[in-house]
C-alpha cells in the first residue's frame, strides 16, 4: 500500500511539474479535471466500498474455502473461477485465500482458474469499472475475457 | 452512471438480505465499517490517482496519443498499453481512472482494454506477494498460461469494437460530468 502511494506520488508530482513548466495554466486544468471527476466519482465509489464491505463480512473466506477444496478436473475448473471472481478484496487477501484452497487439496487448475478469475472477473473490481468508466467498457471487457479463467484452469492442467 | 449505482445497491441490498438472515441484524454495521476502513485506506491513493489522471489529459498531447496509443498504433499501442498496465501499481480506483483518461485523450479501444487486462494478469507489483504466498511453481504455471491473454484481447477489440469507442468516450464524459460543460 505503501509502495503503491509512493509511485503513484511521484508520477503524479513529476507530471504535475512538467504541467507547470508548459507555462500556460495546464497544472491548473489538470487539478481542476482531476478534483471534478473525483467529486462526480465520489457517491459511485462510495457505493462500490460499501457493497465491497458487504461482500467481506457476508462471504467469508471459509466459505470459498470448504467450497474449492479438493475440488478438481473441469468442475473444479469452473467453480474455482467463479469462487476466485467472488473473492473481495486486494492481493493480500486473496493470495493467502487461495493458497488456503491449494493447501486445502484442489487441483493446480483449479487453483489456476481461481487466480484468474479472481484477476479478471472479479465482481468487487468490476463495481469499480462500472463506477469510473461506465457500463459500455465493463460488457465489452467482460465480453472478451468471459472464456479466460476457465482456459486458463484447462491450459494448467493439459500441460502441467 | 444510473445503472452502475442500480447495479451496485442490488447486489448490495441482496448481500445485506442474505447476511442479516443468516448472521442477524449485528452484519450490516460490521459491513459498513469494513467498507469504510477500505475507503479511508485508500483516500490518499485516490486523490494521488485522480491528479494523475487529470494531469494526463492535459500534458500528453493529442497527437502524442495518437501518435503511440491512438487509431493508427495497432500493436505498438497495445504492446504500450500492455507495459503500461503491468506497471501502475494500486487496484481498480486507481487504473480506471487512467484508463479513462486514456480513452478520452484518444487512445484506441484495444490499448484501454489490453492496459486494463495487463492490470489484471502482468502486474509486476503483486508478483512478490504471488511468488511468496503461492509459490514460484504455482505462480509460474499461471503466468505462462495467462501470458499473451491482454495482447489477443486487445487485438479482438482492435479488429471488431473500433468503432465502438466514441460510445464508451461519451459514457465516461457524461460520468465525469462534462457533458453539461466543460
Amino acid at each position: 500500500m505503501i509502495v503503491a502511494f509512493i509511485i503513484l506520488i511521484v508520477f503524479a508530482a513529476a507530471v504535475s511539474v512538467y504541467a507547470y513548466r508548459k507555462g500556460d495554466g495546464s497544472h491548473i486544468r489538470g487539478f481542476k479535471i482531476a478534483g471534478k471527476t473525483f467529486f462526480n466519482i465520489a457517491p459511485l465509489l462510495l457505493a462500490a466500498f460499501i457493497l465491497a464491505g458487504f461482500m467481506q463480512v457476508v462471504i467469508p473466506p471459509e466459505l470459498i474455502k470448504s467450497w474449492l477444496g479438493e475440488e478438481a478436473g473441469l468442475k473444479g475448473i469452473f467453480i474455482g473461477s467463479v469462487g476466485g471472481a467472488l473473492i473481495p478484496g486486494g492481493p493480500y487477501i486473496a493470495f493467502p485465500i487461495i493458497a488456503a484452497i491449494f493447501k486445502a487439496g484442489a487441483g493446480l487448475g483449479t487453483v489456476v482458474a481461481c487466480v484468474t478469475g479472481w484477476a479478471m472477473w472479479g465482481v468487487i473490481t468490476t463495481m469499480f469499472e462500472l463506477a469510473i468508466i461506465g457500463h459500455r467498457f465493463t460488457l465489452l471487457r467482460m465480453g472478451l475475457v468471459l472464456i479466460f479463467p476457465p482456459c486458463a484452469g484447462i491450459m494448467a492442467n493439459m500441460l502441467f | 452512471m444510473k445503472i452502475s449505482l442500480l447495479v451496485m445497491s442490488g447486489i448490495t441490498i441482496l448481500l445485506a438480505v442474505i447476511g442479516v438472515a443468516d448472521q442477524g441484524p449485528g452484519i450490516i454495521s460490521q459491513a459498513l465499517l469494513a467498507g469504510g476502513e477500505m475507503l479511508i485506506e485508500v483516500v490518499p491513493l485516490l486523490i494521488a490517482a485522480f491528479i494523475l489522471a487529470g494531469m494526463i489529459q492535459v500534458v500528453v498531447s493529442r497527437e502524442t496519443i495518437n501518435k503511440w496509443l491512438g487509431r493508427d498504433s495497432g500493436i505498438k499501442g497495445i504492446m504500450i498499453g500492455g507495459i503500461a498496465g503491468a506497471l501502475v501499481p494500486g487496484g481498480p480506483y486507481i487504473f480506471y481512472p487512467i484508463a479513462a483518461s486514456f480513452l478520452l485523450s484518444g487512445a484506441e479501444i484495444g490499448t484501454a482494454v489490453t492496459f486494463v487486462v495487463a492490470k489484471n494478469l502482468w502486474s509486476l507489483s503483486r508478483l512478490p506477494m504471488e511468488v511468496a504466498l503461492l509459490g514460484p511453481r504455482l505462480t509460474i504455471v499461471r503466468f505462462v498460461v495467462t501470458l499473451i491473454f491482454p495482447v489477443i484481447v486487445g487485438l479482438i477489440a482492435n479488429t471488431f469494437f473500433s468503432g465502438y469507442a466514441d460510445k464508451v468516450r461519451e459514457q465516461i464524459r457524461k460520468i465525469q460530468g462534462e457533458g453539461e460543460k466543460t
